[in-house]
C-alpha cells in the first residue's frame, strides 16, 4: 500500500502524456488505499467503490492542473474523499455507520476466541464503534495516522489543512475520541504483565 | 478490567488504535482498475500541450499577466478600448475555457455540494453581500449556504415546476448561485467543448456570458492556489454576470430568453 513517489512522479507524468497503461499501474497501486478511506467516510462498501471510481476518474481528467512532482497519494486521497462525502447521503446514514461497522467487525471474526481474545475483540469493536460516531474529520485524521500511517505533510495535503495543525488535529481528535468512548469500556489486560 | 475512559492517556489510545489498524475489517477491495481504465479510455484527455496552458494556474497567470501588459499598452494607446477588453476578459470570479475535445464522462447527475441547507435569514448573516432573489420565481424552495469560501456562496435551488422544466445534471429546475468574485478569481472554470456556445453579452448593462447548447464541465475551486477540486460535474444553459463585487450564476434548461427574464430582476 506504500507509495513509491519517484515510479509515482514517472507514471503521472506518462499519465498525463496520455498514457493509459501508467494510470492503470496508479489505480492498481492505490486502489487499496481509496477504496478504504473512501470506507472510513461512507461506513458502506457500495458507496465507497463508487467514491474511489469516480476519485479516481476525475483524478485523471484533473491531471493537467496537478502540479509536476508533487505526491500523487494524498492529492488522489482528497479526491476520493470528497467524493466520499457527496455520496454520504444522510443524517441517519452517520447514526447507521457505527452499527453497520460494528456488524461487519462481527462478521470478520467468527472464529470463537478465548477469554483473551475475546477482551481484545469487545475492545476493539467499541474502538471501531465510537470511531463512528466521530466526525468525518476527526475519524480522517486518526485514520490516516495511525491505520494508514501517512506523514504530517501528506496528511495537511489529504486534509487540505495547514501543515502546522496537522498535530493539533490529532490530538483534538483523540481529544474527542476518549470523550466518545463508554464510560464502561473495557481495556484488553496488557498481555505478559498480568500474571501475578 | 475496568477503566474510566478520561484516565486512558493519548500513548495508550494510540497504540491502541494503531494495533487496530490492521485487524480493521475492510469489505474486500473491489477491482477497479477495470472500470476506470475503461472510462478514460472511451473519453480521452484533450492533449496536454494544448490544455496545460490553461490548466495550470501559474502558466495561466503568466499568460493573463501579458494579456494585461497588452491590454494596459492599448489603454494608453486608446483610452476607449479599455472597457471593451474589460468586459471582454471579465466577469470576475468565472474562467471560460474552449477545449478542443470531448469532455470527460461524468455521471449525469453528481451530487452538488451546495453547503449547508440554510434559511434566507441564516444564509444571508452567512455571507458579505446582500443576496438577490429574482421576482420572476419568488422564494427559492431551497437555500444553501457554503461560508467556508471568502465571502461566501449562497445557492438558491427552484424545483422543476410547469414552464421550468427539470436539469438532469442538476436535479433541479432552476439552480442560481451568488458569491464575491472579487474575492476568489479562479472560483468556477468552465471549459466547453465544440456542442457548446459562448456568447458575450450584457445582463442588467454589467459584463457577462451565456453558455447553452451541450452540457459543459464546470469546475469549482476553492482554497488557494492548491489545485483542490471541490466539484467537477456538468452543468446546462448558464447565464453567468457580476455587478459590483457579486457574481451571479443562473443554470437551468431555459432559453436565453427566459434566463434573462430571470436574471432581469436581480442587481
Amino acid at each position: 500500500m506504500e507509495g513509491r513517489p519517484l515510479d509515482d512522479i514517472a507514471l503521472v507524468e506518462r499519465a498525463r502524456n496520455g498514457d493509459v497503461n501508467a494510470y492503470e499501474a496508479l489505480v492498481q497501486q492505490y486502489q487499496e488505499l481509496a477504496f478504504r478511506v473512501a470506507y472510513q467516510v461512507t461506513g458502506d462498501a457500495a458507496d465507497a467503490e463508487d467514491a474511489a471510481q469516480e476519485g479516481f476518474v476525475n483524478a485523471y481528467y484533473a491531471l493537467g492542473r496537478f502540479r509536476s512532482g508533487a505526491p500523487f497519494r494524498p492529492w488522489l486521497l482528497r479526491i476520493v474523499t470528497n467524493e466520499a462525502r457527496n455520496r454520504r447521503l444522510a443524517a441517519h446514514r452517520r447514526t447507521a455507520l457505527a452499527e453497520r461497522a460494528l456488524r461487519a467487525q462481527a462478521s470478520g471474526e467468527a472464529a470463537p476466541s478465548p477469554e483473551a481474545a475475546a477482551e481484545a475483540d469487545e475492545f476493539r469493536s467499541t474502538l471501531v464503534a465510537t470511531l463512528g460516531r466521530l466526525s468525518d474529520d476527526d475519524r480522517l485524521v486518526l485514520a490516516y495516522r495511525l491505520f494508514f500511517d501517512l506523514s504530517e505533510a501528506e496528511m495537511a495535503e489529504a486534509l487540505n489543512c495547514p501543515k502546522g495543525t496537522v498535530k493539533s488535529r490529532l490530538s483534538r481528535a483523540l481529544g474527542r475520541l476518549r470523550a466518545a468512548l463508554p464510560a464502561d469500556i473495557r481495556m484488553p489486560s496488557p498481555t505478559g504483565e498480568n500474571d501475578g | 478490567m475496568m477503566a474510566d475512559p478520561s484516565r486512558i492517556s493519548d500513548v495508550v489510545l494510540e497504540r491502541a488504535l494503531r494495533d487496530l489498524g490492521p485487524n480493521y475489517s475492510y469489505p474486500p477491495t473491489p477491482n477497479l482498475s477495470t472500470a476506470v481504465r475503461r472510462r478514460i479510455v472511451a473519453q480521452p484527455v484533450a492533449p496536454v500541450r494544448r490544455l496545460a496552458l490553461w490548466r495550470d494556474p501559474r502558466r495561466l497567470a503568466l499568460v493573463a499577466a501579458v494579456l494585461l501588459v497588452l491590454a494596459t499598452a492599448a489603454a494608453l494607446v486608446n483610452p476607449t478600448t479599455r472597457d471593451a477588453i474589460a468586459h471582454f476578459f471579465h466577469v470576475r470570479g468565472v474562467i471560460v475555457n474552449r477545449v478542443a475535445s470531448p469532455l470527460p464522462s461524468l455521471s449525469p447527475v453528481t451530487p452538488l455540494d451546495l453547503g449547508r441547507r440554510a434559511s434566507m435569514d441564516e444564509a444571508q448573516s452567512a455571507v458579505s453581500f446582500k443576496i438577490g432573489v429574482p421576482p420572476a420565481l419568488g422564494v427559492p424552495d431551497a437555500v444553501y449556504v457554503a461560508s467556508g469560501i471568502p465571502g461566501g456562496e449562497v445557492a438558491l435551488a427552484y424545483l422543476p415546476r410547469p414552464g421550468i422544466p427539470l436539469v438532469k445534471q442538476t436535479g433541479l429546475g432552476v439552480l442560481i448561485t451568488e458569491f464575491r468574485g472579487d474575492l476568489i478569481p479562479g472560483f468556477i472554470t468552465k471549459e466547453v467543448g465544440p456542442g457548446t456556445t459562448v456568447e458575450q453579452t450584457s445582463v442588467n448593462g454589467d459584463p457577462g456570458w451565456w453558455i447553452a447548447g451541450e452540457p459543459h464541465t464546470i469546475i469549482i475551486q476553492v482554497g488557494a492556489g492548491n489545485d483542490q477540486m471541490e466539484t467537477l460535474r456538468l452543468a446546462a444553459n448558464t447565464l453567468v454576470w457580476e455587478h459590483g463585487t457579486v457574481t451571479y450564476r443562473i443554470e437551468s434548461a431555459l432559453s436565453k430568453t427566459d434566463a434573462f427574464r430571470i436574471a432581469g430582476g436581480l442587481p
